[in-house]
């Protein structure tokens, strides 16, 4: 389940091939790179050249200019920070729940939860939508209770299709994607740093201050940015939860390759969708880059 | 004494943390979902409800079939393609391993938005394109668990071993590899089954209509039958991987005493 190790041990195996053998095509691994190249390079490179593309097939960068100011650029925004703020508390309340899972579970417990963690995590969608209604939703029991307890969420502005409740509502898989994602790097503390640290005279404040932070800080800020990029560009559960209340980008992209706007801005579809990909992407490279920074600590 | 105070407070914490955010709310989805007809008293309305539904069958099966294909496919391409990562083509690891990520960096839709651009005609015209995509997206998840369980086997020794036995490639990978990493294929399998089984986003972005689309449409006539469907579902999957996990770790602890008893 887990997305560890991006970094191979690239050194090892370029000693491997001959100049000879390096010119020769792959066979074996052709079927791969066919089925990648139609299935993901070809779509991804089509919307490249229609976004730079007008409406009589002409080259032009005038798709990408409403991506900087009015609302195509507010969705950005609010889409950068949904992902901001799901992925930092995801991060913290995931990172706290696989640190407790790794130190006091045992295997069993340990599987157990794993499984858990990977339901929730990849349930983001639809059913988390309808569970997120039916917990926090007008007519909820808990809302409610807290009603009946004096304490009216609704009346204080609450609402589950605003920008709070998405937030709310992302954490949910955000968290346990935390636990998968980040529980590997927490298995690569070593018992016997700890150890060394007991037996120089350290207290478990320095063991913590100057070897487990500086060591799991890496994957910490990688997991972040996966999270990150997950959350800027969800769309399942903003699509079943709100109905166009939040303007975010996803549900802007889709819209638009739906046709339920003026046909003749599908070209914008496609910038708005090279956009998104601009921004995961940037994220991404900084989660590749964690990575490999934290693998050095491995093995 | 000291440390037993704080592992005790970190763990409490922790537990009510998880309380609040995912034993009440699932708590409370499950009490709204067993809501009788017009919200009085408890019964199991609402989870009959989805069967009486026009197309329940149709849907359901063809979401199985459309899973099914693409977790076949993740295996017949992937497996062959871990495989010959491990062997001979090692130095193209890191561009495998670097496409295998794209699906994560790349958002659906925007995936979903090329896929319209670009498919030929007879391909949108079919639901099956969809199992392509499921294989595309399943991609970060399947590769990376096909990969650290082929580096868990004697890869290199068992494919010698049938290659000079007089094997062909195909047999050797059906015949040895498969039963050999079968952990990992298997789960490889069921991540991919089950992305396509739940996923929504490119489906619904393509028109097409599945299980979960479907669910979502029917839904808007029954909040109480939404909420139950996707708590059964919940539940189904904690428990199914709850158990395939158990069975695997017995497994596994079985195989140890087996080997320290030879």
């Amino acid at each position: 389940m887990s997305i560890q190790n991006t970094v191979p041990e690239s050194a090892k195996t370029r000693e491997l091939g001959t100049s000879r053998r390096q010119l020769r095509l792959p066979l074996p691994l052709l079927p791969f790179f066919l089925f990648v190249g139609f299935f993901l390079a070809w779509p991804i490179s089509k919307v490249l050249i229609a976004s730079f593309k007008d409406n009589n097939e002409k080259w032009t960068l005038s798709n990408y200019s409403p991506l900087f100011h009015g609302i195509y650029f507010h969705a950005f925004v609010t889409s950068i920070r949904i992902g901001l703020v799901t992925a930092l508390l995801g991060a913290v309340i995931g990172g706290l729940f696989a640190y407790v899972i790794d130190a006091y579970a045992g295997p069993r417990l340990t599987s157990v939860l794993d499984s858990i963690a990977a339901v929730f995590a990849n349930s983001g969608g639809v059913p988390l939508a309808f569970t997120f209604l039916a917990s926090f939703g007008a007519n909820a029991g808990l809302i409610k209770l807290l009603k009946s307890l004096g304490w009216d969420l609704y009346a204080e502005g609450f609402s589950i299709f605003s920008f709070i409740g998405i937030c709310a509502v992302y954490t949910f898989f955000q968290a346990p994607l935390m636990v998968l994602v980040f529980k590997p790097a927490l298995k690569g503390l070593r018992k016997e740093w700890k150890e060394a640290n007991t037996s120089l005279g350290g207290s478990s404040w320095t063991y913590i201050r100057k070897i487990a932070i500086p060591i799991l800080f890496p994957s910490f800020v990688g997991s972040f940015l996966l999270l990150f990029a997950g959350g800027f560009s969800a769309y399942a559960t903003a699509r079943a939860l709100t109905v166009g209340n939040v303007p975010l980008i996803p549900l802007i992209i889709g819209d638009l390759i739906n046709g339920n706007v003026i046909s003749d801005k599908t070209h914008l579809g496609a910038s708005l969708a090279i956009g998104a990909i601009v921004i995961a992407a940037f994220a991404m490279s900084g989660y590749i880059w964690a990575q490999r920074k934290s693998s050095q600590w491995r093995r | 004494m000291k440390i037993n105070v704080s592992k005790y407070t970190t763990v409490g914490l922790v537990a009510l943390l998880s309380l609040i955010i995912f034993v009440i709310p699932y708590s409370a989805s499950l009490e709204y979902s067993l809501r009788g007809k017009f919200g009085k008293g408890h019964d199991f309305t609402n989870y009959l409800w989805i069967f009486h539904q026009d197309g329940f069958l149709s849907h359901l099966s063809l979401s199985l079939e459309l899973g099914l294909l693409a977790g076949l496919l993740n295996l017949v391409l992937m497996v062959p393609t871990a495989t010959f990562l491990h062997l001979s083509l090692q130095r193209y690891k890191p561009v495998v391993d670097f496409i295998c990520i794209l699906p994560l960096m790349i958002p659906v839709v925007s995936l979903a938005v090329g896929a319209e651009y670009s498919m030929p005609g007879f391909l949108q015209n079919s639901q099956f394109e969809l199992v392509f995509f499921f294989v595309i997206l399943a991609l970060p998840f399947t590769f990376r668990v096909l990969d650290s369980s082929l580096s868990s086997i004697p890869l290199k020794t068992l494919v010698e071993a049938s290659r000079s036995l007089g094997a062909s490639w195909p047999a050797t990978i059906v015949r040895v590899i498969v039963p050999a990493a079968s952990g990992g294929i298997s789960s490889a399998f069921f991540l991919s089954f089950a992305l396509g089984i739940g996923e929504y986003t490119i489906t619904s972005l393509l028109h097409w209509d599945t299980f979960t689309t479907w669910t979502v449409d029917v839904s808007q006539q029954n909040v109480l039958g939404s909420i139950a469907l996707s708590t059964f579902s919940f539940l189904f999957a904690v428990i199914l991987l709850i158990v395939i996990a158990l069975v695997s770790s017995n497994r596994k602890k079985k195989q140890k005493e087996l080997e320290e008893q030879s």
